[in-house]
């Protein structure tokens, strides 16, 4: 085939430049270290990458939360500790005060520090986070939760703030005032048990509890009961209405239980004929309610006696709730943290593969990339080395 | 003798027409679109003798041209193909380094959404509010950026149509020229001079790399030239201009028309560089500038609706987050009536990357999209009952004569009109404006869920209750009973109730204000969750995946103008080869030839010497 000379030139000169664009390509791709410099270099690995590079984005994001997260939580849990320590303080001075040789003044010396420790543990109860925010508050977190005016008030809310930690998964930051301070419940949970203040007997109400449930159906009701000591061992139960649903006697020495309807409560001391014992579904009081009962219950002049033992029994069942209830709230807080902890690695893990894949995607195959540079590089000087011979040997360099 | 030396002359004035050849050829080497050129040579008509013939030397027959139409029509082609793929490759080439330079949206779209959950992290926290602001102000600025650039390299695709159409009949024009000039030859020498003839060729392959092209050669060696579907460019000696002028819906973009008929060629002029501007303007840029719009009014759209269902720190409901613009329409300039049309989203799952033309023939309105393509309309229209078509709602106003039309454009302007409406902090509305909540002794499984339904009710923030009398008949505030339908929620002053589980006689859920509540993140939450929120497509597609998709579509386009261009240069190349094959010179082969006129001119001179020579002894021996 003929070929026109300047053809030939031009289309060594064309696949030199050819070869010396895919130098310039290698070079950007080795110098930038990826293999997608534009999308038109890979649209679907471009997409890809961008849906990648969100993904991980978004695991960093949901760490950002987890870590914000672990601070408040951290910061909730520390202060619920600190109202563990003032609430046991309480439990033993009560124990102490409940002793038979305290006189009134060693009471009233107790109720003196019980005052202060219901002062700390109203501070507790109004702590704020770094940004000032009300930690008990609910939503209401610009708004003192806990006042104390005639009683102590609750003026949060029941929100509970929530953190996006994962991909569907919302976790707990916090715990409204109201589920821990307030909303306690009295007595043993289910019921609680009062003396009729007009009592003359030594009786003293004790633990109550109720029995299982599954084991009898019939079990505890909820409903309002009275106990009433007909003799000094004998006792009836009777509803609301004043009928008697139950009778039996009382025998101190053996335990002095008395149980009915799934309800058990253990009794000591020597009943008079008429006193009475009020039993009723337990009710909600904050454990603001319940130290201040019981400073007023130390405070009563001339304690000591069945009475006060009867008030202090029914306080160190709300008291021992409240403890319950910090501990049990504390033991959320933890299980909150550990379940951020899980997340948080699994979103380390998550991002570790997003990125083992967005690199698999964009990032450059030195090996490769450098095995193409020497190869395109001995390309180009073939070219070149063949534009010379050709241009070197021509039929009018001979016509001399 | 006398016959030997006239002979002896032909041969080397025929050398010499050789030797002239060659050193034209030589001379023209590394002309473009030059065809060597060859002398043929034929014998002169012979002496007759009473029973032979002597042969009285050589005539110069013609210098031609080495030439093949066939070929050459091919190489015409084949510069069209290749000029359309080396402008597309740049053109998508540009908006590729557009792309991936530093206005990538899904970054800013990411660090967006963060901040939204910063945000969540501490709602009360005026800093965090503040940079949330910020990031959604650099959000909008990447979203007009991108749309910036999108319309730059509009701005340039028109101007270098302008200057496609400028250079197609400047060579117009030159062709009908060298036409007049070859034809006029041709009568007063018999053959057309072939320097001529490749000075048109020439012209008219750069043509084609122009504008894709027909040509159809004349009797009196003159060529038509035709673009598109038969718009003539040259006829005889005459040019016929090709013109831009304002589209009939937008007088901003300029179409390519036939500057003497007006007629539009835009859509039916394919090849060479203008049918690639056309091509990349059409087919990739729009529904490009189209594909952001989309993703812009996805998130505007998404964004707004949670926001809306969000209270303020002030406990005000949460308004318009982004502004984004909506449907653009616009009236052919060619429209008589008086007709109106107002566009807006009615479903933006329903939204394509399409524009579409409503046009009237005097009874009825039809739609087609750019493409070409019916959609079909329901409704009627009206204001109460729009047309609906591709998530689009359309109202027509009377006065529309037949044959008067619009164009809507859902999504084109989106991107460029997108930004923050609220700037103050406080305004975000991070918390959720009511709570409700389930009675602590209900026995049912129900659990309130609350919804905004109408934030302009004005009893919105009121206090209700909702008391089931049976599992299925409620009373809100001892109202009249009502049929509860599971599933169905409940509507009252603005707010929406659904319940999830079943609920039982004597359950009341309790509906108020979420007052004061300027640490609840609920509705914050909720935003966060719109990164990932399918909104497109049928609730499919996020505003991130739809910018994925813009990147993947861009990217597309790009690696197919490349591979195209390889593809489209070694078919150039395959049609130059052989072309040249035929028209080029080779430098050796003239050598050879020269050598050969040399020789050939020496012995020609050498017969005349010796054709001297005798008649000089013949002399000396008369003299003798």
């Amino acid at each position: 085939m003929r070929v026109s000379t300047s053809w030939m030139q031009q289309q060594s000169v064309g696949s030199m430049m050819e070869r010396q664009s895919d130098l310039s390509d290698l070079n950007i791709q080795l110098s930038t270290g990826k293999r997608i410099n534009q999308p038109s270099d890979d649209p679907v690995g471009a997409a890809r990458a961008l849906d990648l590079t969100h993904l991980t984005a978004d695991a960093a994001q949901y760490q950002r939360n987890i870590t914000s997260a672990n601070a408040r939580l951290g910061l909730e849990d520390q202060t619920l500790s600190n109202v563990t320590n003032v609430l046991g303080r309480v439990r033993t001075l009560l124990l102490q005060a409940a002793n038979g040789s305290q006189t009134d003044d060693t009471r009233g010396d107790i109720a003196a520090e019980m005052v202060q420790l219901r002062q700390q543990l109203l501070g507790q109860a109004n702590s704020r986070d770094g940004q000032g925010d009300y930690l008990f508050a609910g939503n209401r977190t610009g708004t003192m939760p806990f006042v104390a005016q005639n009683g102590v008030s609750y003026a949060g809310d029941d929100g509970q703030r929530m953190v996006a930690a994962g991909p569907g998964l919302q976790v707990a930051t916090g715990d409204p005032g109201s589920a821990v301070f307030a909303d306690i419940p009295t007595g043993n949970g289910r019921f609680a048990v009062s003396a009729n203040a007009a009592n003359t007997g030594s009786a003293v109400a004790g633990a109550s509890s109720v029995s299982d449930p599954n084991a009898n159906p019939s079990a505890w009701d909820g409903g309002s009961y009275s106990i009433v000591f007909t003799a000094a061992d004998a006792y009836e139960v009777r509803d609301g209405a004043g009928t008697v649903l139950d009778s039996g006697n009382y025998d101190a020495s053996n335990g002095g239980s008395i149980s009915f309807r799934g309800a058990q409560v253990a009794f000591s001391g020597t009943p008079d004929a008429g006193d009475t014992f009020a039993l009723g579904a337990s009710a909600k009081q904050d454990v603001f309610t319940t130290l201040d009962n019981i400073i007023k219950t130390l405070r009563t002049p001339d304690g000591g006696g069945a009475p006060m033992q009867n008030d202090i029994n029914t306080q160190f069942a709300n008291l021992d709730q409240a403890i319950d209830t910090i501990s049990r709230t504390r033991g959320m807080v933890g299980a909150r943290m550990n379940a951020l902890g899980q997340q948080s690695s699994l979103n380390d893990d998550l991002t570790l593969q997003y990125k083992g894949a967005l690199s698999d995607v964009q990032d450059l195959n030195y090996y490769d990339a450098i095995s193409q540079l020497g190869a395109q590089t001995t390309a180009l000087q073939a070219s070149q080395q063949t534009f010379t011979r050709i241009q070197g040997s021509k039929l009018f360099d001979y016509l001399r | 003798m006398a016959d030997m030396l006239s002979t002896g002359v032909s041969g080397l004035l025929a050398a010499q027409i050789g030797l002239s050849t060659v050193s034209h050829n030589v001379a023209n080497a590394n002309t473009d679109g030059y065809s060597r050129q060859l002398v043929s040579y034929a014998a002169r008509l012979p002496e007759g003798q009473a029973n032979y013939y002597i042969g009285t030397g050589v005539n110069t027959v013609a210098v031609q041209r080495a030439y093949s139409q066939f070929l050459n029509s091919s190489l015409w082609s084949a510069t069209s193909a290749q000029g359309r793929a080396g402008s597309m490759a740049s053109l998508t080439g540009q908006l590729n380094d557009q792309l991936s330079g530093s206005s990538n949206l899904q970054t800013s779209l990411d660090s967006f959404f963060g901040a939204v959950q910063d945000m969540a992290n501490a709602p009360s926290d005026a800093a965090s509010r503040q940079v949330l602001l910020a990031r959604a102000g650099g959000l909008a600025s990447t979203f007009r950026a991108l749309s910036g650039q999108f319309s730059q390299l509009s701005g340039q695709v028109q101007q270098q149509i302008g200057e496609a159409v400028d250079a197609i009949n400047s060579d117009s024009q030159s062709i009908a020229k060298l036409n007049g000039l070859i034809r006029s030859s041709q009568a007063t020498d018999g053959t057309p001079p072939a320097d001529l003839l490749d000075q048109r060729d020439a012209l008219v392959k750069k043509l084609a790399g122009e504008v894709g092209i027909s040509v159809v050669p004349q009797n009196d060696n003159t060529i038509s030239v035709f673009v598109g579907n038969g718009q003539a460019l040259v006829t005889g000696t005459e040019a016929h201009a090709l013109g831009t002028a304002p589209n009939m819906y937008d007088a901003t973009r300029l179409e390519v028309v036939g500057a003497a008929s007006g007629a539009v060629l835009s859509g039916r002029i394919g090849g060479g560089t203008l049918g690639a501007l056309l091509d990349f303007r059409g087919n990739v840029l729009d529904p490009a500038q189209n594909q952001l719009g989309r993703s812009a009014q996805a998130l505007a759209s998404a964004f707004n609706a949670q926001h809306a269902q969000g209270a303020d720190l002030r406990g005000q409901l949460g308004g318009t987050f982004f502004d984004v613009a909506g449907p653009t329409v616009q009236a052919a300039a060619s429209n008589s009536g008086s007709g109106t049309l107002d566009a807006s989203i009615g479903d933006i799952g329903a939204l394509s990357g399409k524009d579409y033309v409503l046009s009237y023939d005097g009874s009825n309105w039809s739609m087609r999209d750019t493409g070409g393509n019916s959609v079909a309309l329901s409704g009627s229209g009206t204001g109460a009952d729009p047309f609906v078509a591709a998530g689009l709602s359309l109202v027509v106003g009377a006065g529309a004569n037949a044959g008067d039309s619009f164009r809507v454009q859902p999504s084109r302007n989106a991107a460029a009109s997108f930004s923050v409406a609220i700037d103050d902090p406080d305004k975000v509305a991070a918390a959720a404006p009511l709570k409700a909540s389930a009675a602590a002794g209900n026995s049912g499984t129900a659990v309130p869920a609350i919804s905004i339904s109408n934030g302009s009710d004005p009893n919105l923030f009121n206090a209700s209750s909702v008391v089931f009398a049976t599992a299925t008949s409620y009373s809100i505030d001892g109202g009249p009973a009502q049929v509860f339908t599971p599933g169905q929620p409940i509507v009252h002053n603005g707010w929406s109730l659904q319940l999830g589980g079943a609920p039982q006689a004597g359950d009341s859920f309790a509906v108020q204000a979420n007052s004061n509540a300027q640490g609840d993140n609920s509705n914050a939450l909720l935003l966060g969750q719109v990164a990932n929120l399918g909104v497109l497509d049928g609730g499919v597609t996020s505003a991130g995946r739809a910018y994925s998709q813009l990147v993947g579509q861009v990217g597309s386009a790009g690696a197919l103008a490349k591979d195209d261009l390889t593809t489209q240069t070694a078919v150039y190349h395959q049609a130059m080869s052989s072309q040249q094959s035929v028209s080029g010179v080779n430098l050796d082969e003239e050598a050879a030839n020269l050598l050969r006129y040399q020789q050939a001119y020496q012995a020609s001179a050498q017969v005349i010497s010796t054709a001297n020579n005798i008649f000089g002894a013949l002399l000396s021996a008369v003299k003798g």
